[in-house]
């Protein structure tokens, strides 16, 4: 469950204008899997890493129960002199894990053979999203934020990470930023629809998704409901 | 209380961890440039000193009264620098939510004064086995003045860590101010052998009492009428008041 309680933040334009994110927004949110939906610009990834803890509110607080993870889909904290192994060894001491388990765990899951050991300024791209993947499927959180990608490398590697995160659908909730909708129709069955410093809740993702439709299509109305029908699936 | 200072234990663990890993990873002396500068130092200023004057500073051989003056100095001038460059670092480390700032900024300091601490048992353990120094007079002055000379340096890089983020050039300004504070800090000179006037002047200079308080603490006898560790004691730690309120506000903006 997440909380969020008289909840306000705006981005410093320059001078000493702001652009408003969020004002005064409380909301509880169920124990669901949800989409957060947005417009270019609105606050989406700021209210995931909001939820993370890692941007302070300007007003307000967030309380959640049980453990929450990084935003996954973010591949640049590896200290590129340091191996893989000794990245994730970091990270399982800071979230006091046994570091031998999460260790074993990541090098059997992101197949980089060898590489595991090597410096990680010699990873391919596909690699880097593959450790860091691997490591967030490591730790056991209660709520994973998941900003833009689920999974990382080739299709092979794609299906093991969708596989993963499935198999603990039933401990684990999704709070997740996408543009694309048949990612968030596989793994999510409500929505939060952040626009203009405002946050709607959706008990229902097509609703949801409705809404949003309707919201990037402003200047014709009934757009919405052509595309619902339609469902485009491209991601934008 | 006891658990969320036990997690951030571990989370200063193990920034301090990787950041040893990667200290000197460049170069191929590693970690041995950590002794060489110091020692160069030291030996180049008993070498210039003994050829301007026969007998030593103030009745003490110059090996050990630069050595006196060089490591505890070297200490909080190696933290503070090295560790005002933390947040600007350790900026990817942020996007784990059990990583403060304030964490990276203490996780150099302890580093660095661990490794300025090993350093000044080396050369002071080789000047007591074969220069015939003496040992330490006062060893329990000597750790106090170290962990106020810590204590000052972790407060100064946390104000200069957070001030980097809009002007990323004060790095850079303080490696210069070091130079004359190298000069104004009583390395070679003792503060009561200096004019008067000169002497109200420096006695300002927290650095100075860092100097004259660890001199004091080795060897026997050393006239420091001018120290006043309270003084230091209270810049040490309005500088930590200052560094932490700065750090806790500022420390994730430029994330």
């Amino acid at each position: 469950m997440i909380a969020l309680e008289g909840l306000s933040k705006a981005y410093p334009l320059s001078g000493r204008r702001q652009r408003p994110i969020l004002q005064d927004v409380s909301l509880t949110l169920p124990d669901a899997n949800i989409a957060i939906l947005g417009r270019n610009g609105q606050g989406k990834s700021t209210l995931l890493r909001m939820i993370a803890g890692i941007e302070p509110p300007d007003r307000g607080r967030i309380r959640c129960t049980g453990s929450v993870s990084w935003p996954i889909g973010f591949r640049g904290s590896f200290h590129r002199q340091l191996s893989g192994a000794e990245n994730v060894r970091f990270v399982a001491r800071i979230y006091r894990q046994n570091t031998e388990y999460v260790t074993a765990f990541v090098r059997d899951f992101a197949e980089l053979g060898p590489f595991f050991d090597q410096p990680v300024k010699a990873y391919s791209t596909g690699m880097v999203g593959r450790l860091a993947f691997g490591l967030s499927m490591a730790i056991a959180f209660r709520i994973y934020l998941v900003d833009e990608v689920l999974g990382a490398g080739d299709s092979h590697f794609q299906h093991k990470c969708r596989a993963a995160f499935r198999a603990r659908a039933d401990q684990a909730r999704l709070v997740m930023v996408s543009h694309s909708m048949p990612m968030l129709r596989e793994f999510c069955d409500a929505a939060l629809v952040i626009d203009n410093g405002t946050l709607t809740f959706f008990p229902d993702l097509e609703e949801g998704i409705a809404r949003y439709e309707q919201l990037n299509a402003p200047s014709r109305p009934q757009a919405a409901a052509v595309s619902r029908q339609s469902q485009p699936d491209l991601p934008t | 209380m006891l658990a969320a200072m036990d997690s951030q234990g571990r989370v200063i663990f193990a920034i301090l961890l990787r950041e040893a890993r990667v200290r000197h990873g460049r170069s191929h002396l590693g970690y041995g440039w950590a002794v060489i500068e110091p020692v160069a130092l030291i030996l180049f200023l008993t070498l210039v000193f003994s050829q301007l004057r026969s007998s030593g500073i103030s009745g003490y051989d110059f090996a050990l009264f630069f050595a006196t003056g060089v490591l505890p100095f070297n200490l909080f001038r190696t933290s503070s620098q090295y560790a005002s460059g933390a947040l600007e670092a350790n900026r990817p480390l942020f996007h784990y939510p059990p990583v403060q700032p304030v964490d990276a900024v203490l996780a150099r300091v302890l580093l660095e004064s661990a490794t300025a601490l090993l350093v000044m048992g080396l050369v002071f353990g080789a000047q007591i086995a074969w220069l015939r120094a003496p040992p330490p007079a006062h060893p329990l002055q000597l750790l106090a003045v170290l962990g106020l000379a810590a204590t000052l340096a972790f407060g100064v890089a946390m104000c200069l860590a957070t001030a980097r983020e809009w002007l990323p050039s004060l790095g850079h300004l303080y490696g210069v101010l070091m130079g004359p504070a190298f000069l104004l800090s009583g390395i070679f000179f003792s503060l009561h052998a200096m004019p008067e006037g000169a002497r109200d002047m420096l006695v300002w200079n927290p650095l100075i009492h860092i100097v004259e308080g660890f001199r004091s603490g080795y060897l026997a006898g050393y006239r420091a009428p001018e120290l006043d560790l309270a003084y230091l004691a209270w810049f040490a730690g309005g500088s930590v008041v200052l560094g932490l309120a700065l750090t806790l506000t500022f420390g994730r903006k430029a994330s």
